[in-house]
Order: structure tokens, then sequence, then C-alpha cells
């Protein structure tokens, strides 16, 4: 009885095996074709080092900190700085990645307070001379130009504007000064003041973007938003309304979807896989 | 007669068999694409798709010309003369059986009247053609491939023939054309009359042209590639080629005996043909799905599955339709 048994779960066997072949016969290909499609890397993924630019200036976000290059374990950075007369601030006159020993441990961009280097999903650095791994600072810029990235909220900003109170972290007390003189004509015609913006302080561009952009808000919705959120809620906040909590209520949940929903489609993305 | 001309039936028959020789050729091109599509799906990947545009379906001719241009490499030690023949053996036995395929009521090369028994006759000269292949190269591993061929085809020609004896039995006529006619209504097709009888066919037939999940002659992770090892170039392609019209014969053979060959909605003398290649395919489909859906057998249980499987289930078959037939008769 028992051999007969497995005789005919044999044959099942065999019929379920066709059937669940003939079924992924009929499924679509997962498969990518390469070098006509390619997949959408990750947001964190760790790909090619780049120096990003401010979303709106397009001027770089480094402040030549040296941070990055200090906590270089592979000593793949290399900075060389000048202070800019005009501004009174540090740039960057030669940043060099040296691609051959570089690790992508992504320490340089958990070091930096700026926003101003990052790894990004580019995988595609291929070339025919090993020189031309050396990525200075001009590469770098470039590479950098289209990456979208989410800008940092400022702590020390978001801080202030909820105690009143110069906050011990990363910014600077001199800055944080220098925005409060700004920010109070700012909240009459913020128009103009980001027109005048840039010539007054072309390095701090945060700040500058969040001021030129109040007005603009509630229409726009994708990312660069969570940078100016913190500054505008200040600026509200500072004109002592009932206003920042709504914001607040509103805003910050719009961004958080988007990321999940993101976080979403990957999952789906790697689950078909 | 062909469109109401006479000639002498030597050249009709010559006629036809270059028709069938070429459009099967032409068909063997299409299936290695097919076959290539086919496991492509079913690994939920693409296949070929950058040759010709439109889903590489000028991948197999691409290949044909690239294996043209090859060098035709012969090892120091080989046999040469039993090197040089066994793909020509091989692919010219493979041709051979395209005489008596009938593709519709008129276009068959030549009815003969023990036209199945000529079929079983030449397919055992591949094996022939593999011994020398597998011997001529003095190779080990070719060496095993063929015996393993040889092996194989020799014990599953026994339950394929006693398998086919049932349909014979039916029809009373050994003419691959009688056996056609026999199966005029959908219900006479020997696929109900003996389904039993059509399992067993296809797989010794699966066995016979050394497909998966029976090509231990070719076990790439035993003996690299089996008896073809040492071959490159265009004689390497005859063994290629004729395994995919190895494949077509088989499924060509199936769809005559079991599945009604030219029968069919609307069918008459023009249309045959398109049934009995739409049949074919089906069951070269079939052969396909197999392939990438079981893994291979181990040596002993392929013997033991001929000897004690598929040959009592054939005599079962055999004797089932000789009682019965007696019995509605």
């Amino acid at each position: 009885m028992g051999f007969i048994k497995q005789v005919f779960s044999g044959i099942y066997n065999l019929v379920a095996g066709l059937f669940v072949t003939g079924k992924h016969l009929g499924r679509h290909a997962i498969t990518l074709q390469y070098p006509k499609e390619r997949w959408e890397m990750p947001e964190r993924s760790r790909g090619v080092v780049v120096l990003l630019s401010n979303l709106e200036t397009g001027k770089l976000n480094c402040t030549a900190c040296l941070l990055c290059m200090k906590a270089c374990p592979t000593g793949a950075i290399i900075i060389d700085r000048e202070k800019n007369p005009d501004t009174k601030r540090w740039e960057p006159t030669k940043f060099v990645i040296d691609n051959t020993i570089c690790a992508f441990c992504g320490l340089c961009e958990e070091s930096c307070n700026f926003d101003a280097i990052k790894l990004t999903g580019k995988y595609e650095f291929s070339v025919f001379d090993q020189a031309e791994l050396i990525y200075d600072l001009d590469r770098l810029a470039e590479l950098g130009r289209d990456v979208k990235y989410t800008p940092r909220k400022k702590p020390a900003a978001k801080k202030k504007a909820a105690q009143q109170k110069p906050p011990a972290s990363a910014k600077k007390p001199d800055e944080k000064k220098a925005e409060k003189a700004e920010d109070k004509p700012g909240e009459e015609k913020p128009e103009a003041r980001a027109a005048e913006k840039p010539a007054n302080k072309p390095e701090n561009k945060a700040e500058e973007k969040a001021e030129s952009k109040p007005d603009e808000k509630p229409e726009e919705k994708p990312a660069p938003k969570q940078a100016e959120k913190p500054v505008e809620n200040k600026e509200k906040a500072e004109a002592a309304d009932n206003k920042p909590e709504e914001k607040k209520s509103e805003k910050p949940d719009e961004p958080k979807q988007e990321n999940l929903d993101l976080d979403k489609e990957k999952d789906k993305k790697d689950s078909g896989n | 007669m062909i469109f109401g001309i006479e000639l002498p039936q030597i050249v009709f028959s010559t006629i036809y068999f270059a028709a069938s020789l070429g459009v099967v050729l032409l068909f063997a091109l299409f299936l290695v694409w097919w076959e290539r599509k086919v496991s492509a799906h079913i690994q939920v990947r693409f296949g070929p798709m950058m040759t010709g545009k439109w889903h590489g379906w000028s991948q197999t001719l691409a290949d044909a010309l690239k294996l043209l241009q090859k060098e035709d490499i012969v090892p120091r030690d080989a046999d040469k003369r039993v090197y040089f023949w066994a793909p020509v053996v091989v692919f010219g036995a493979t041709m051979m059986t395209f005489v008596v395929i009938p593709w519709s009521p008129q276009f068959i090369a030549a009815d003969l009247n023990v036209g199945i028994l000529y079929i079983i006759a030449i397919t055992t000269f591949t094996i022939i053609s593999l011994l020398m292949a597998g011997w001529g190269s003095n190779n080990k591993y070719s060496l095993l491939g063929g015996m393993r061929s040889a092996a194989q085809i020799v014990s599953y020609e026994v339950p394929l023939t006693l398998s086919i004896m049932g349909v014979v039995l039916l029809a009373q006529s050994l003419s691959m054309q009688d056996i056609v006619a026999d199966q005029d209504k959908f219900w006479n097709w020997n696929i109900i009359r003996q389904p039993l009888g059509f399992v067993v066919y296809i797989i010794a037939a699966t066995a016979e042209v050394n497909r998966t999940p029976f090509d231990l002659p070719e076990a790439e992770q035993e003996l690299v590639a089996g008896f073809n090892i040492e071959y490159s170039g265009m004689k390497f392609a005859m063994f290629f080629l004729a395994e995919f019209v190895n494949m077509f014969v088989v499924a060509a053979i199936a769809t005559t005996l079991f599945l009604g060959g030219w029968w069919g909605p609307f069918a008459n003398e023009s249309l045959g043909w398109l049934w009995f290649v739409l049949k074919t395919l089906g069951v070269i489909f079939v052969l396909m799905w197999f392939r990438w859906t079981y893994p291979r057998l181990r040596v002993d249980h392929l013997m033991e599955f001929a000897w004690k499987w598929l040959l009592p289930l054939a005599f079962l078959n055999l004797l089932a339709t000789g009682l019965i037939y007696n019995l509605v008769k």
C-alpha cells in the first residue's frame, strides 16, 4: 500500500513541478536590460563620493572644516583650504578623493556637518587609466551637481525657535546671531530679502534659502522643505503667532510620508528580486 | 500529383524530401532560439534580446555564421576518419527520417508500407554516430558520454517500440498515412484511446533524444560536454543541429501516432500541414518544459526506470490494447 501511495505522490509531484515552472513562464522577466535600463540605487547606497552643492544657489556646501579628511580611515581625502577674504570663511582650494584607495565606508559622510560630502548611488566609474580615478574638486562638484539629497534640519535653529536659547550644538554662536539679525527684517519682505541676500552672505546658503522662500511654501511640496522648515518655524515663532503649531503639525508629516513610500517601493523591488 | 501536373513518383519524392529538409533546418534554427526563450522565461529572465531588434530573433543565425568561421580543430591522437564521419552520420540519419513524416495527406516524400518500422530502424543510427564521436575523439569524457548514450538509447528503444506497437495494432498498418487516417475523429486520436502508450512514448522519446532529465550522455557536471567535447566549429554545429532536428522528429512522430497527425478543424489537403506543425510544436514545447523543470536522473536510476517501470507499462498497454481491440471487434 505504501509503495503505491509513493508512486502516486511521485507522479503528483512531477505534475506539480510542471505547474510551478509553467507559472513562472507566464511571469514578466525581472532582470533588467542593463545598458538600456539601470537600477535606481537607494538613497543611502555607498557608491562614488561626491561634493554636494546648495540646491538653490549651486555653490558647494563644503566649509573646508577638514573633518572628513580626518575621519577617512584610508587617507583617500586630501584637502587644501584658504580663507575667503570677503566672507572670512574657509573654502577648499583643493579637494582630492583617491578612488583607488577609497573603501566606501561612508565615514566622511557621517562626519560632515554641512551636507557637503555624500556617497551616491553612482557605480559606473571604470576608466582606462588608473590616474583618472583620482577625482579633484571640479570633478567631485560636477558629479554632485545632479545628486538629489535631503538637506538636514538645523538642530540649532530649531532649538532656538523653541527655547529662545543659544543651543550647544554644531552651530557657532556668531552664525546664529547673524541669523537672528537677518530674520527679523526677513518677516516683512521675504522676496526683497532673498534678492539682497546672495550679495551679502554668499556662504551661508542654507539660511538664505530658508529665508527667501517662506511665502512659496504652501504650494510647493518636495524634499528641500525639510531644511527650510525649522528656520521658517523659528521666524514664525519670533513673530509670536499660533501659526507655527499648525505648520509644524502639517508639514513634517508630508516629507516623512514621501520617504516611507520610497522605502516601500524599494522593498517591493528587493522582494521582487 | 502536384498542382495538376503528372510526374514520375521519384521526382515528387525528391522534391518533397528536399522541401522537408529545408523547412526542418529552418525549424531547427527557430527551435534553438525558442528553447533559449522558454528557458529564459521559466527562469524569469529575458533570454536573447539584442540580435535582430525583435526579441533577438536572429540570434541563432548569428551563432551559425560564427560557427561556420571557426577553425576546424582535430585532436592529434584522434581516429581521424571516425572523428570526421561521426557528425555526418548523425546528421544523415536524422535527415533520413523525414522521408516518411506525413505533413499533410499528400505531402509525404514516400508513404512506405513499413513507415514506422523504417523510422525505428533509422533512428538507431544515432547510437552508432554517438559511439563514433565518443571513440574517435580519443578523450575519456567523450568515450564515457558515447557509451552512456549507447546504453541509454538501446534501453529506451525497447519501451518506445512497444508503446508504438499499440498504435500499430489499432491501425492494422505500419504506414504513417494509414495510422493518421485511422484517427479521423478527435475521440479516435490515440492519445484518447491509449493514454498510457502516449505517456510511455513521450518519456522514452525524451530519453531517446538525450534531453533533460535523461541527458546523461552530456551531463556537464560529470563529463564536461559528453560525446561532442572535442568537436568545434561546423562539426559541433552539426551535432547541435541534429539534436534539435531529432527533437522535431520525435515530436512529429508523437503527433503522427498519438495526436491525429494532420487532422484538425477545417483540415483539408491544403491546411493539413498547418495542424501537423502546430501539434508538433506543442509537443516540442512540452519537451522543453520538461527540460527546464526536472533535474537529471542518476545512471542506475535511469536504467532501473527503463527496465522496471517503462517496459512493464508498455507491455501492459500492449496487452490491454490487444484485449480491448479483440473484444470490441
